[in-house]
């Protein structure tokens, strides 16, 4: 439990060992780079925009390269790759790719060209294809479709916007134009078109033209110089050659699935690459030296120090902080907390003044998430799915480590909870006993059954959420204690502690409450008075101190007023937690609703097959709607009631110079 | 008439599971349609947009499970469903909060719901905020759950 204490950490060295020496930080991943210094005569920052933008250009271009890899030649993955982790290699290796990466990079390129050449035939093809559509109604005809009829004849090739047969034809023209001969062929005909061929003498031309005008007559938009045919032959050729041309790409790209891992490591390789020349643009630099500053966990600082004097002759000067640092944090705690720090983040991280509250918050976490899900058979199936997955893949990123051991650790509270309120898969055990040995066995609560007594669970929720809500209070004199605000302890957290406890035992005292809860036990009358009289201090001081920044009396006394409203404050989140209550019986519930639902079959074969599906789906169903409400309501326990009490957060995370990769890590020497 | 009691106790049943189930329904499908907008954008940020899309879903659930408790304690599931009229109006005003606080708080639930999916879409790193600001609708839905529950399971041993 602790946020690690930071140093400010200068390293001055020769500019020549610029390279290895950032290479080797990078590496170690122990250092934020936070540049505090101004630019001066000797000193200054170097402009590396042009390497960054063209590094990024070679990112987004090897990308690119493998997702159209990827899609040509998918990759065979496992279900379980994401549990997989990144591969690892031994720096050597990483090292030794500096002198591929340019073969590596054209093979990324042509990748992309490649894919660019089929991009295009397609378009082609598609062109290709609507030409022949519009080809196709003129397969008939077998001159060209420009032909313009001979010396003594003109010839008109178009066509109609109706279906006509040459009949047809010849009649609607002898209509319109009586004097002229007509021949007149059809090369095909449809609904909405016919095509025609018509002859006539060249002296009728003009005649014959403003006919088929008034008829809707329409010459072809793209017509043929040799016949249509022959044509669509040529057109045919054309479009096998692309497809042909496609295949060959397709093949090509194929043929590269072998350089996928070098792909992959050319990505990272720039990643890398591009998070360095984000430093150097950061670095102080003379002619022969630079200077580096930053932030570094003081417990890596000495190592660190004592590597970089050694290898490379750098000097390194390491100091506390200053009081106006924007310090980072970085949390370290032991295998138990560790994973609710994930929690912890997405709330905020531990602000300048406040202590890590993640091993407190970590037992609380894990108590309440069972208590919400409370079933032991979803427990264990936790426990095992979780516990499996930890062991078999090692290589686990860090964060998925961390979430699966959270879920681990809230599977055990899961089953713990689950036995003490007798549910294992609801009331499975004693559905499928009755239903098909025909002599129920029912597998009873260790301690009670919420929902005989709901009364009891509500008034169990609620001493959790006081328990829970004091621990925070507690927080909050541990923090004031370190900052030496003694008296702020007096009057924020002790005055509540006997406003807030003093009540609660009075009410114990009390014949009403004591009836309403189902109690069975009473405290004596003596008892409740001193808490009346314990609470009441506790109310005046609240008055008199909550005020106490102000100097008008009559303002303070009003604030101190609002300030005792708070107390209603404090009933709505001791309320709160009967969400514990009715989270838990949620489960229960809906797990006996399938139980029951599946046994409606009722005995034999026929039953089983059909308790056997329903239990399945069933059951799948609601552990995972109930896991996610007990991890959302788990959470706002936390963030509001708990946090509401101490916790303000605003720290920032440490982000340290390193190596942020997707495919692969670097083994570092030993 | 002589059964009338426990026809209004099934009343109150099924408007328990029909009101917040009809809710859950509108509030979950809402907040999908945002959700489907912003994984046409981003595809990587479908796990998250999915744990906000079904936060408004619970208050179905609630409902279902006050639902069934009231059809198991008036008979309907098996057993003596010889209701008395006054148990009868017990058990109907006994559904009556999950029922309707049910009803509006998906609604609104899911109002809130959208809004953190479009606070998802711009600050994919905010999920823990996100969850917790429709999580605060949902505390109302419970009390009426919690309250649904402890009358239920009251009213049989009354003397009425």
């Amino acid at each position: 439990m602790a946020v690690l204490q930071m140093q400010r950490i200068s390293i001055y060295a020769l500019r020549k060992d610029r390279k290895p020496i950032l290479e080797w930080i990078q590496r170690r991943g122990a250092v934020e780079i936070n540049d505090a210094l101004e630019e001066d005569n000797v000193f200054q920052r170097m402009d590396v925009s042009t390497q960054k933008a063209q590094i990024e250009k070679n990112i987004a271009a090897s990308k690119q390269a493998l997702e159209i890899l990827n899609r040509y030649a998918p990759e065979k993955k496992s279900l379980f790759a994401v549990l997989e982790g990144r591969t690892e290699i031994p720096v050597e290796q990483a090292n030794a790719f500096g002198g591929k990466s340019d073969d590596v990079l054209r093979v990324a390129h042509r990748l992309n060209e490649r894919s660019k050449d089929i991009a295009d035939c397609r378009g082609l093809i598609q062109k290709l294809q609507t030409q022949m559509e519009a080809l196709k109604p003129w397969m008939n005809l077998d001159i060209s479709m420009r032909t313009k009829g001979t010396k003594s004849t003109t010839a008109f090739v178009g066509s109609f916007p109706a279906g006509y047969t040459a009949g047809d034809l010849e009649e609607q023209i002898a209509l319109l134009a009586p004097k002229v001969p007509v021949y007149a062929e059809v090369i095909s005909t449809s609904q909405e078109q016919t095509c025609t061929f018509l002859l006539c003498g060249r002296a009728d031309a003009q005649v014959l033209e403003e006919a088929l005008r008034t008829l809707g007559f329409a010459r072809p938009s793209s017509p043929t110089k040799t016949p249509p045919a022959e044509r669509m032959r040529v057109l045919q050729e054309r479009m096998e050659e692309q497809e042909q041309i496609i295949q060959e790409a397709e093949q090509e790209i194929t043929g590269y699935a072998s350089q996928r891992d070098d792909l992959k490591f050319l990505v990272d390789y720039l990643t890398m690459r591009s998070e360095k020349y984000d430093v150097i643009g950061r670095l102080m630099q003379s002619r022969r030296t630079f200077v580096l500053t930053g932030y570094i966990p003081q417990q890596d600082a000495g190592k660190l120090t004592q590597e970089l004097e050694g290898r490379f002759g750098a000097v390194v000067e390491l100091e506390a902080p200053a009081q106006e640092d924007d310090v980072p944090v970085l949390l370290k705690n032991n295998k138990f907390s560790e994973p609710v720090e994930g929690v912890l983040e997405s709330f905020s991280l531990p602000g300048k003044t406040e202590v890590d509250p993640t091993s407190i918050m970590a037992i609380f976490y894990y108590i309440l998430f069972g208590m919400m899900l409370s079933d032991a058979a979803y427990g264990l199936i936790m426990v095992i799915g979780c516990g499996l997955a930890l062991l078999k893949f090692k290589n686990m990123e860090p964060s998925m480590n961390k979430s699966l051991r959270m879920f681990f650790f809230c599977g055990i509270s899961t089953t713990f909870w689950g036995f003490l309120f007798g549910s294992f898969f609801g009331d499975a055990v004693a559905v499928i006993s009755r239903t098909f040995f025909e002599h129920e066995v029912v597998l009873g609560p260790l301690w009670f059954e919420p929902i005989k007594e709901p009364m009891r669970m509500l008034i169990f929720a609620l001493l959790v959420g006081v328990i829970h809500l004091f621990a925070g209070l507690a927080m909050k004199f541990y923090q004031l204690w370190r900052l030496k605000c003694y008296k702020d302890i007096l009057y924020d957290v002790i005055f509540w502690y006997m406003l807030v406890g003093g009540a609660i035992v009075f009410m114990l005292s009390s014949q009403t409450f004591v009836d309403i809860a189902q109690l069975s036990f009473i405290l004596p009358a003596q008892a409740g008075t001193a808490a009346a009289v314990v609470a009441g201090i506790g109310a005046i001081g609240i008055v008199l101190t909550s005020g106490r920044e102000s100097r008008n009396p009559a303002k303070r006394l009003l604030k101190g007023l609002y300030g005792l409203y708070n107390v209603t404050g404090y009933l709505s989140d001791i309320l709160s937690y009967s969400r514990l209550l009715a989270l838990g019986l949620a489960t229960g519930v809906i797990a006996t609703v399938i139980n029951q639902m599946g046994s409606m079959g009722g005995g034999g074969i026929g039953g089983a097959i059909m308790f056997i599906l329903v239990f399945i789906v069933g059951h799948t169903i609601n552990l995972g709607i109930n896991l996610l409400g007990a991890y959302v309501h788990t959470n706002r326990l936390q963030f509001v009631e708990f946090f509401g009490k101490f916790y303000e957060g605003g720290g920032r995370k440490f982000a340290p110079f390193g190596i942020h990769t997707k495919y692969y890590k670097i083994r570092e020497e030993k | 008439m002589d059964n009338i009691g426990v026809v209004l106790a099934l009343l109150g049943a099924v408007l328990a599971a029909l009101l917040a189930g009809a809710g859950s329904a509108v509030g979950v499908g809402r907040a999908g349609e945002a959700a489907a907008g912003v994984v046409t954008e981003d595809p990587s940020k479908f796990g998250k947009v999915l744990i906000l899309q079904l936060l408004p879903g619970t208050q179905g659930i609630y409902g279902l499970l006050i639902a069934f408790i009231t059809l198991s304690q008036i008979g309907i599931l098996g057993g003596d469903s010889n209701i008395s009229l006054a148990k009868g109006i017990l058990y109907f005003l006994a559904c009556m909060p999950m029922a309707i606080i049910g009803y509006w708080s998906a609604l609104k639930q899911s109002r809130a719901s959208i809004a953190c999916i479009g606070l998802i879409a711009k600050r994919p790193d905010q999920l823990g905020k996100a969850i917790i600001f429709p999580a605060m609708v949902e505390t109302y839905a419970i009390l009426a759950l919690l309250v649904s529950i402890l009358a239920v399971t009251g009213i049989a041993g009354l003397p009425v």
